[in-house]
């Protein structure tokens, strides 16, 4: 479970998240949505601590991440994330960017981190590809290779932040599938999407943001068809 | 102008010996220097503030006064400082790796700070520790924009090793400047010494090359 307490990030004057409470409970799609510039990436990075809040409590399965105390590495250990614009490491092949992270973090085996390695390739359909470099894939294939990549350290929790908006729109259902899937097989997720059509169908709760503010949290049924605000009326009218 | 090889021929092994000593100090100091510079590089992209100002300092100084003068304040200054006098060899590998430390530092930051901050977000992302982090992912990708211009500094290192000369260090330089000294014919000895920094040099710049590919097997 991931429960966040009235958080506030700040950069420098700039505040971009305005107390943000809510819990994310376990087995639940999530879909973050909102204008630009309203903190839904910042908003997802603060859960990882890629980004450090300025105020506010995060908690991960009861462990307080925003306490000094709290070791982040072993937190984000349990914390998969999923990036715009996938950072593959170029230099390693498909399977090593699988592997690294679980032998290096985890201290699996080489037999034991590849063998998980190829098992997720498969799921994602690119068991094919497991010896190319990254650059030899599509966008696509890249991101489903990062969504492995992310799984292979068996997170709890799984972080999307925009996972299809840097690909071409051929590309976008194949990454959505893959999530999709990964949602039915009870993995915790947030995922900031412009993905209406996704949100409705996959997710659990639409939160949406709007200038740094939670201004709805409902079920997707609820958000789609009778939003409340004027902000979110107008947000769909654009958007669908 | 007659020029006659022949004449320096019974020379050439001593001349050529010169070339162990130059590429001992080439290679000790271009050691050296690299983890110097690594050292000083990653001071530099440091969050500790205090730790980027000394590299900065250091850089600046090393950067900012002639190579000879370090050279000779290390190596005549030595029974000052140290309170006795050490080798040439020693000397000149000190100074040259001190030195290139600080120009192999610039290199490399550039080189690290040139990488996606993309890469060590996901690799956090992944609960990577810095230092691994730095190893397997950042700096392997950084060699790539690195690779050229250390080559560079290594070229330089070879060429500029010859003012090690003036200290007493018998490298090629020496050497040939020896043998015209006592054959009174200069141009030979230091022609031959030019092309032999010159063969070195283009050996240099041809692994180079090859390493370089051998980087981009990725692309």
């Amino acid at each position: 479970m991931i429960k966040i307490e009235n958080l506030h990030k700040s950069f420098g004057s700039l505040d971009v998240l305005k107390g943000i409470s809510t819990t994310i409970n376990d087995g639940e799609v999530v879909a973050i949505i909102g204008p630009s510039g309203s903190g839904k990436s910042t908003f997802l990075r603060c859960i990882n601590l890629l980004e450090t809040p300025t105020s506010g409590n995060i908690w991960i399965n009861d462990q307080d991440i925003t306490n000094k105390k709290t070791d982040i590495m072993k937190v984000r250990e349990n914390v998969g994330m999923v990036f715009q614009h996938f950072h593959l490491f170029p230099h390693k092949t498909v399977l090593e960017n699988l592997t690294y992270a679980p032998m290096k973090v985890k201290g699996k085996s080489r037999q034991e981190a590849e063998k998980k390695g190829l098992q997720l390739l498969e799921q994602v359909g690119l068991a094919a590809k497991a010896n190319e470099y990254p650059n030899r894939l599509s966008g696509g294939q890249k991101q489903r290779v990062a969504i492995a990549r992310a799984l292979a350290m068996e997170p709890d929790f799984m972080l999307f932040d925009e996972p299809t908006s840097a690909l071409d729109p051929e590309m976008v259902k194949e990454v959505l599938d893959v999530m999709k899937s990964l949602a039915h097989t009870g993995m915790t997720m947030a995922i900031v999407t412009h993905e209406m059509g996704f949100a409705r169908e996959v997710a659990d709760r639409v939160l949406f943001l709007d200038g740094g503010n939670l201004v709805e949290d409902a079920p997707p049924s609820q958000f789609f068809s009778n939003p409340v605000t004027n902000r979110a009326k107008d947000f769909l009218q654009k958007m669908l | 102008m007659t020029l006659d090889f022949t004449s320096i021929l019974p020379s050439l092994p001593f001349i050529l010996k010169g070339i162990l000593v130059t590429l001992q100090i080439v290679l000790l100091a271009g050691v050296i220097g690299f983890i110097l510079g690594i050292i000083l590089s990653l001071f530099k992209i440091s969050s500790i503030k205090v730790l980027g100002v000394i590299a900065d300092i250091y850089t600046s100084i090393f950067r900012g006064t002639p190579l000879v003068l370090q050279l000779m304040i290390i190596y005549f200054g030595s029974p000052q400082i140290f309170g006795y006098q050490i080798e040439p060899v020693t000397a000149a590998v000190a100074a040259f790796a001190l030195n290139s430390a600080a120009y192999i530092s610039e290199i490399i930051r550039a080189g690290i700070q040139a990488v996606d901050k993309g890469q060590s977000e996901a690799a956090m992302a992944l609960g990577v520790p810095y230092r691994p982090m730095m190893l397997n992912i950042i700096l392997p990708q950084a060699m790539k924009n690195i690779l050229p211009a250390l080559m560079n500094e290594f070229i330089t290192l070879t060429k500029e090793s010859a003012i090690v000369t003036t200290i007493g260090v018998m490298d090629i330089m020496r050497r040939a400047y020896i043998i015209g000294a006592d054959k009174f014919r200069f141009i030979e000895p230091l022609l031959l010494a030019g092309l032999i920094y010159y063969i070195m040099v283009i050996t240099l710049t041809f692994l180079g090359k090859l390493v370089e590919r051998r980087m981009k097997r990725s692309d």
